[in-house]
C-alpha cells in the first residue's frame, strides 16, 4: 500500500474511533438493506412498516443488550431464551391478569433474571466453567423447570392474559409513535451511559480488552463478570415481559428464535466477539437490519427454507464485510 | 508405593479423558439400579444393544465436535449437517442393493463438503468460529427443509442390517471404528498438529504447521462425523426429520464437556467424548426408570452438565495439588 492511500485513509478516518467506526458499518448495513428492500418492494421502507420493523427489533434489542455486555467481557449468553421464557411465565402467573399484582409481577420477574444471570456469573467468574457450558447448563435447567412446574404450561393459572396497563404500555401510541419504541430508547440511553460515562462501564471495557491486565490494575474482574451476567439475565427477563405484554400471553419456545437473533445483532452491531469493543447503538442498527430482513423476505413469499438459506448467507457477507479477526485496527 | 496397580490407577485419573470415564461409571452404576429395582431383573442384552444403537449418532457427533474443541474452536452447524444428511438419508437410501450403499457414500462426501467449507471461512476469511458455524447452521438447515419439507422417508433394511442391526451387535464394530480412528489419528502428523494449533497457535505457526489447513481438516472430519451420525440416526430411527440434527448442536458440546475436553483448546481425548455420548444417553433412560416426568429431564442434563464441569475442574486442582506438594 503506498504511503499516500495511508495518509488519505488516516484523513479520513481521523477523529472517528474504530469503536465508532464499526458503529457506521452497521448502520450502513442497515440502510443497505432498507435500501435494497424499497428497491425491490416500493413503500418497504415508509414509515408505517419501519414502526412495525422497529417495535420487532426492539425485542431483539432487549436481549441483545444483555448479550453485548456479556459478549464486551469475552463471554456468551446461551440461557437467553429459557431465562425469557420463564420469565414470561413467572409475569402471568403471578399478577393472574390484576393489575394490583401488576408491580410485584414484574420484580419477580425481573428478580428471576437477576438471580439466574448471577448464578451464571459465579459459574463463569468464580468456579471458572466455560461460559458457553454454564449458561448452556442453566438454560437446560430453566427449561425443565418451566415445563415441568407449569406442567407443560397448563397449570391453573397458566392460562392468565397480561395486565391491562402493561399491555398498553406494550401495544399502546404516545404523540404517534409505538410507546414500545419510547422503552428501547430508554434502554439504550441506559445502556450506551452505563458503558461510557460511568467507572462500571470503563471497567466494563477494560475487562473485556484483557482480564488479566484489568486484575493487576486492581479492577474487581469477578464482580464485574457478575454483574453483567447478572444484567443478561435481567434484560432477557425484560424481554420476556415486553413479549408477553405485546402478545397477551406466554408459550413454550416463546424464547427459542431469541438467542440465534441476540448473537447476530451483537456481531451484526459490530461488537467483537472476543470482547473489548463495541457500542449498543451498533447492537440497535443490528437489531435492525435483521428484522428487516426477514420483514423483506417474508413480504416477497420467500419459503421458509429459502428464508432460512439467505438468512444465513447474508450474515455470512456482514462478517465477511467488517467482522473478522485481527481485520481492521 | 510402586507397585503395578497404583501406577496403573494413578496414569487412568491423570488420563485427559478420567472425567468422562468417571461420570460414565457413574451413570452407568445408576442404571443398573434403577433399572433392576423398577423392573426387578437386570438388564438383558437386548437393552444394552439398543442402548449401543441409540448412542451412536451422538457418539460420532461428540468425535468430530471434540476434534474441533481440540483446535479452540466450536462446531454449531454439526446441527444443520446432520440435518441436512438425515433428510437426503431418509428420501434417497431407500431402495436394495448397492444403490443405497452408493447413496450412502454421497452423503457422507457432502458432508465432509460442508464441513469444508467451515473449514474454509474459519481458517482463511477469519472469522470466528461461533459466528461462521452459526451463520452455516441456517445454511444447512434450510437446505434440509428443501430436502424434506415433511418429516417421513425410509431407509433399506439392508444398510439397516449393516449398521444398527437391532438383533446382532453390529454397533460394536461401528464403535470401535470410532474408537480405532481416533487412536490412529492422535498419532499422525495431523493429529499431533491438532493439539499443537489448539494449545498455542502462535507457536505452532511458527515451527511451521500450517494452522490454517489443520482447521480446515478438523471442520471437514467434522463434517464428514455428522454426516455418518445422520445415516446412523436414521438407520435407528427409521424415519427423517429436517430438525431432527437441532438437539445434537448442545448435546454434542455436553458430551465433549462432560468427556473433559478443555475449551480452551489443546487438551483432552475424543475417547472422554465418547465416554461422554454414552453417559449422557443413559441419564436419559435412568430418568425414565426413575419414574421421573419427562418434562423434566432438561433440568437434569443441564444440571448434569455442569456438575461433570465442576468435577473435572476439582480433579484438575487436586491433582495440581498433589502434583506441587510431591
Amino acid at each position: 500500500m503506498s504511503a499516500e492511500v495511508e495518509g488519505g485513509r488516516r484523513r479520513w478516518a481521523a477523529g472517528v474511533t474504530p469503536g465508532a467506526r464499526r458503529v457506521l458499518y452497521a448502520f450502513g448495513a442497515a440502510a443497505a438493506v432498507l435500501a435494497v428492500g424499497s428497491v425491490l418492494h416500493p413503500g418497504f421502507a415508509a414509515w408505517s412498516s419501519l414502526r412495525v420493523m422497529l417495535v420487532v427489533a426492539s425485542f431483539t434489542g432487549f436481549v441483545a443488550a444483555g448479550q453485548m455486555l456479556v459478549v464486551l467481557v469475552g463471554g456468551i449468553d446461551l440461557s437467553i431464551p429459557w431465562v425469557l421464557n420463564a420469565a414470561a411465565i413467572v409475569l402471568t402467573t403471578t399478577s393472574l391478569g390484576q393489575t394490583s399484582r401488576l408491580p410485584l409481577a414484574i420484580a419477580a420477574a425481573l428478580g428471576l433474571g437477576a438471580l439466574v444471570g448471577c448464578v451464571n456469573g459465579v459459574g463463569v467468574a468464580v468456579l471458572g466453567v466455560p461460559a458457553v457450558v454454564m449458561t448452556l447448563g442453566m438454560d437446560g435447567v430453566l427449561q425443565g423447570l418451566s415445563l415441568g412446574l407449569s406442567k407443560g404450561l397448563t397449570c391453573p393459572s397458566c392460562g392468565s392474559y397480561a395486565p391491562r396497563p402493561l399491555r398498553d404500555l406494550f401495544v399502546g401510541r404516545f404523540l404517534g409513535i409505538p410507546a414500545e419504541l419510547l422503552v428501547w430508547v430508554g434502554v439504550a440511553l441506559l445502556v450506551t451511559v452505563l458503558l461510557t460515562l460511568t467507572t462500571f462501564g470503563r471497567r466494563v471495557y477494560a475487562v473485556g480488552v484483557n482480564a488479566n491486565a484489568a486484575f493487576l490494575a486492581g479492577l474487581p474482574v469477578r464482580a464485574v463478570t457478575i454483574a453483567l451476567y447478572g444484567l443478561s439475565g435481567v434484560f432477557a427477563a425484560a424481554a420476556g415481559i415486553a413479549l408477553v405484554g405485546y402478545g397477551g400471553q406466554p408459550s413454550l419456545g416463546l424464547g427459542d428464535p431469541y438467542l440465534f437473533a441476540s448473537i447476530a445483532a451483537v456481531v451484526v452491531g459490530g461488537v467483537s466477539i472476543l470482547g473489548g469493543r463495541g457500542h449498543y447503538a451498533g447492537v440497535v442498527a443490528g437489531a435492525l437490519t435483521l428484522v428487516a430482513i426477514i420483514t423483506f423476505l417474508q413480504a416477497q413469499r420467500v419459503p421458509e427454507y429459502a428464508r432460512s438459506i439467505i438468512y444465513g448467507l447474508v450474515i455470512l457477507v456482514i462478517l465477511f464485510t467488517y467482522g473478522r479477526d485481527k481485520a481492521h485496527d | 508405593m510402586h507397585d503395578p496397580l497404583t501406577v496403573t490407577l494413578r496414569r487412568l485419573v491423570a488420563a485427559p479423558a478420567f472425567v468422562g470415564y468417571a461420570v460414565l461409571a457413574a451413570t452407568a452404576a445408576a442404571y443398573l439400579v434403577v433399572y433392576t429395582t423398577s423392573l426387578g431383573h437386570p438388564p438383558t442384552s437386548f437393552d444394552y444393544l439398543s442402548i449401543l444403537n441409540t448412542a451412536l449418532p451422538l457418539v460420532y457427533v461428540a468425535l468430530g465436535q471434540s476434534l474441533v474443541v481440540l483446535t479452540g474452536g466450536i462446531d454449531l452447524s454439526v446441527g444443520g449437517v446432520m440435518s441436512l444428511c438425515i433428510a437426503i438419508t431418509a428420501s434417497t437410501v431407500d431402495g436394495p442393493g448397492a444403490a443405497a450403499f452408493g447413496w450412502v457414500f454421497a452423503i457422507l462426501a457432502l458432508g465432509a463438503a460442508c464441513g469444508a467449507v467451515n473449514g474454509l471461512i474459519v481458517a482463511r476469511a477469519r472469522i470466528a468460529p461461533i459466528l461462521t458455524t452459526l451463520a452455516t447452521l441456517s445454511v444447512f438447515s434450510g437446505l434440509a427443509l428443501r430436502v424434506l419439507p415433511v418429516p417421513g422417508g425410509s431407509i433399506s433394511t439392508g444398510v439397516r442390517t449393516v449398521l444398527t442391526n437391532p438383533n446382532q451387535p453390529t454397533g460394536l464394530l461401528w464403535l470401535a471404528l470410532a474408537v480405532g480412528c481416533w487412536l490412529a489419528l492422535r498419532r499422525t502428523r495431523f493429529g499431533m498438529r491438532v493439539f499443537a494449533v489448539g494449545s498455542d497457535e502462535r507457536s505452532a505457526v511458527a515451527v511451521g504447521v500450517p494452522a490454517a489447513w489443520v482447521k480446515v481438516g478438523v471442520y471437514t472430519l467434522s463434517g464428514l462425523c455428522s454426516a455418518l451420525a445422520a445415516v446412523f440416526f436414521v438407520s435407528t430411527t427409521t424415519a427423517g426429520d429436517a430438525n431432527a440434527g437441532q438437539p445434537f448442536i448442545l448435546t454434542s458440546i455436553a458430551a465433549v464437556v462432560v468427556g473433559g475436553v478443555a475449551f480452551s483448546g489443546g487438551r483432552g481425548s475424543a475417547l472422554g467424548a465418547i465416554a461422554g455420548a454414552f453417559a449422557l444417553t443413559l441419564v436419559i433412560d435412568v430418568l425414565f426408570f426413575a419414574g421421573i416426568d419427562p418434562l423434566y429431564q432438561s433440568l437434569f442434563q443441564g444440571l448434569f452438565l455442569v456438575v461433570a464441569v465442576l468435577l473435572g475442574t476439582a480433579t484438575a486442582l487436586v491433582s495440581r495439588r498433589r502434583r506441587a506438594a510431591s
